[in-house]
């Protein structure tokens, strides 16, 4: 149903969009935490579960345990329950309660287990919505499997599209697998959250981290389902333009994509080279031949740039109006003008060494969203939020740290 | 159920589709001559033309076509009358429609708008800093394939335009929302931010081969590849031993500690690329998962077209595609999990009479913009 036309309610757009929203984040490791970071980020109040009794997972450093990571747990309100402990599971349904979302990514019935699963929680929370984010889902014959990241990029055939013919598995090195799960989670709870609006009542969503990574493979996945054929692993080459690539250039694994978009581009990059013989090869003044001779072009232009710093392929191209791009490293993005303003500096406790944090890369023009701030230290909202959320008194709170819950 | 205009480029395309799949009325308008994203090879059955490409299949699925030349002024008063009954617009004003005037004009509309997205694909990943990232150690940096870095930047204006749909939702107003690509592929590559922040240090590609745990990495089998991480505890070790049966790991007890196999590593991996070669990918799988080892396939896409654990939790939905009979299609993320099948891509236009005529376009109308090509 359109909303067009729906007059305006008291509430203020300018407040963030998930301001008054209550997320119980029982999230570990990278996908869950980036996934109710954002959540936070757009103005959830995420109460995030945590204890000092486990001692694995990102965030959680055995030698540090007081270290705090502000990608994971920055802009969220921090409790420290012992959720092996029967008090603590009764504190944390408590606060299921009167959750609106509810995250988790642990294995196949750790939630039931611990009667914290949807079908235990949502008869007293008929509006909950509940999120399982594992990596093959909670149902069917691999809902056992476990999974992380690296092995995710191989199972959803990123690592195989990837590279050139003949290349092993081709990998990222960071956690790719899991901001792409985290986001479909996000997603997925802002349209829970909207639907919610209509008739009360939330939903669970058995969402699983291998089917978000494949989805954003969906071509290749209907063409090869409908071919029965894999298509060629490209490697840095297009399929409609030429050349494109990464050329090696001076320095130890120093390197300049160069994407050349037409023959007027074409034109302009072999005068910058220095002309012959590509300027003057009449097979290469149209795109199609570019295309068919792509392995000669290539080995030219590695003869031109490998003599040269990344910089200066850079400079050189792009002041012709050729599209380049020296391949940067994290200090090539924080410290250049053109690059990485969607990282602030960030102070956070534990830490000696201000670290760099991510903000949203969108902005509202009139809701507020929040920039990254300090992350809280652990357990530092344990009493504050049992009081704020359940109504716990202060004697009520210490009985549960004295019974070893609240650890 | 909000009605939204679909008008983005290749790097905020799958955003409607999301919404498709989340149960939105998404109109993707298109020139008359099509999408340029209808021209993106591969092609099903290979048949190169406006219906059969695959990126169009994959990420117009569940839209509705219109077809309308915005560049001239009967096509932009088309366009004005669609907008007025737009919920949210996505992507690329028609040149002659400034996005803030028609805010102001129509403040209940929610505008998702893209900057910093005007260079290739390949120099955007060069310049988030992630393609030093991916690629084996000592070769060529690689662009991640199937262009998932625009499905990736997709997702994140999914996002940005649903977080302002709640707003919408609660209080009638619009806004524009405005998605930075470049920032968006610059979120992933925080935890080497992170790492040169608070150490100075730079992160290498470390490809696959002992990337998480000393015995760790993709390994080539009898019928592909699979991939596993053999835990750092000294009990999993003596029990991968016992299944991989191998006189050279097993004599060397110092092997027990995960540091001396990580000193080793070379050794370790290069005896089990032998042993694998005798393996069939989907038993060796299986056999490390029963061992409490992190293990799976290593699939190209034709090896997901019929994965039992896709099929069964319905990712997988055979449809009857025209032309081709049955065949498996991948349901979307969001729609599997909701249980909303979403309906097949439009042909071009396919819905450009039907939106004419809800707008109040009667037929001599409509065949007046069609014979000038507006539509």
């Amino acid at each position: 149903m359109s909303v067009v036309g729906l007059p305006a309610t008291e509430r203020s757009a300018v407040a963030p969009p998930l301001a008054g929203v209550r997320v119980l984040d029982f999230t570990h490791i990278v996908a869950g935490p980036f996934c109710t970071r954002i959540l936070a980020d757009l103005g959830a109040e995420v109460l995030h579960i945590e204890t000092r009794s486990r001692t694995e997972g990102v965030g959680v450093h055995a030698d540090q345990p007081e270290r705090r990571d502000p990608r994971v747990h920055r802009n969220k309100k921090s409790i420290t329950i012992n959720l092996k402990h029967e008090a603590g599971q009764a504190a944390a349904a408590r606060l299921a309660s009167v959750a609106d979302i509810i995250v988790e990514n642990f294995s196949t019935g750790v939630m039931r287990r611990l009667q914290l699963d949807y079908e235990s929680l949502q008869p007293s929370n008929l509006g909950l919505i509940y999120v399982s984010m594992s990596g093959f889902g909670h149902t069917g014959p691999r809902r056992d499997w476990t999974s992380m990241n690296m092995n995710l990029q191989g199972y959803s055939g990123l690592m195989l599209v990837t590279g050139s013919e003949g290349d092993p598995p081709i990998s990222v090195s960071n956690s790719w697998n899991d901001f792409i799960g985290g986001l479909h989670a996000a997603f997925a709870i802002l349209q829970a959250l909207m639907e919610r609006k209509g008739d009360g009542h939330g939903r669970y969503l058995d969402l699983a981290q291998a089917e978000c990574s494949i989805a954003t493979l969906g071509p290749l996945v209907l063409s090869s389902a409908v071919n029965r054929q894999d298509s060629a692993r490209l490697g840095n080459r297009s399929t409609s333009i030429a050349p494109q690539g990464c050329y090696p250039c001076a320095g130890d694994d120093e390197w300049c994509v160069i994407s050349v978009q037409n023959d007027a581009q074409w034109s302009a990059l072999t005068l910058a080279t220095g002309g012959s013989p590509l300027a003057t090869d009449p097979r290469f003044t149209s795109v199609v031949g570019r295309l068919r001779f792509q392995d000669e072009i290539d080995e030219q232009l590695r003869a031109w740039t490998q003599n040269l710093s990344k910089k200066d392929v850079q400079t050189r191209l792009t002041a012709v109006g050729v599209p380049a791009e020296r391949v940067r490293r994290a200090d090539e993005v924080v410290n250049s003008d053109d690059a990485g303003r969607v990282f602030s500096l960030l102070l956070t406790p534990g830490s000696s060494k201000p670290d760099l944090a991510a903000g949203l890369p969108f902005s509202l023009g009139i809701s507020e969203t929040r920039p990254p701030e300090p992350p809280a230290a652990i357990g530092q909202h344990t009493r504050k939020a049992l009081a704020e959320w359940i109504g716990l008194t202060d004697a009520e709170i210490d009985e549960l740290e004295a019974r070893g819950a609240l650890v | 159920m909000a009605r939204i205009l679909d008008l983005a480029p290749h790097a905020a395309i799958y955003a409607g589709r999301l919404l498709a799949e989340a149960g939105h009325d998404v109109i993707r308008v298109e020139p008359p001559a099509g999408d340029e994203i209808r021209r993106m090879p591969p092609y099903l059955g290979g048949r190169p033309d406006v219906e059969h490409g695959a990126y169009h299949q994959f990420f117009n699925a569940g839209k509705r076509s219109l077809t309308l030349d915005t560049s001239t002024s009967e096509g932009l008063d088309v366009f004005r009358r669609l907008a007025a009954t737009a919920d949210a617009i996505i992507g690329n004003f028609p040149s002659r429609l400034n996005p803030e005037v028609f805010h102001a004009d129509q403040p209940r509309t929610v505008i998702g708008l893209l900057c910093n997205d005007e260079s290739p694909e390949i120099c955007q990943y060069a310049r988030s800093g992630m393609l030093v990232l991916t690629g084996q150690p000592g070769e060529s940096p690689m662009l991640l394939g199937g262009h998932v870095i625009f499905a990736a930047t997709g997702l994140w204006v999914g996002v940005a335009v649903a977080s302002a749909l709640v707003v919408q939702e609660l209080t009638g107003a619009g806004q524009i929302v405005t998605i930075d690509v470049q920032q968006c592929l610059e979120v992933f590559n925080e935890q080497a931010i992170g790492a040169y922040a608070t150490t100075g240090r730079r992160t290498n590609r470390r490809g696959h081969r002992g990337a998480i745990t000393a015995v760790s990495g993709a390994f080539q089998s009898a019928d592909g590849w699979w991939m596993l991480s053999v835990p750092t505890t000294a009990d999993r070790w003596f029990r991968f031993l016992d299944w991989v049966q191998d006189p050279v790991l097993a004599a060397d007890p110092s092997f027990a500690e995960e540091e001396h196999r990580e000193a080793a590593k070379d050794l370790i991996l290069d005896r089990l690329d032998r042993w694998s070669l005798s393996l069939r990918t989907i038993e060796a799988v299986d056999e490390a998962q029963r061992q409490g080892i992190t293990s799976t396939p290593v699939s190209t896409p034709v090896d997901l077209a019929d994965d039992p654990q896709l099929i069964h939790r319905g990712f997988l939905r055979e449809v009857d595609l025209p032309g081709f009979g049955d065949v498996r299609v991948p349901a979307g993320a969001i729609a599997s999990v909701l249980g909303r099948p979403i309906s097949l891509a439009p042909s071009l236009g396919q819905h450009t009479t039907e939106l004419l005529a809800e707008l109040g376009y009667d037929e001599a109308e409509r065949t007046a913009l069609s014979e000038r090509a507006i539509i």
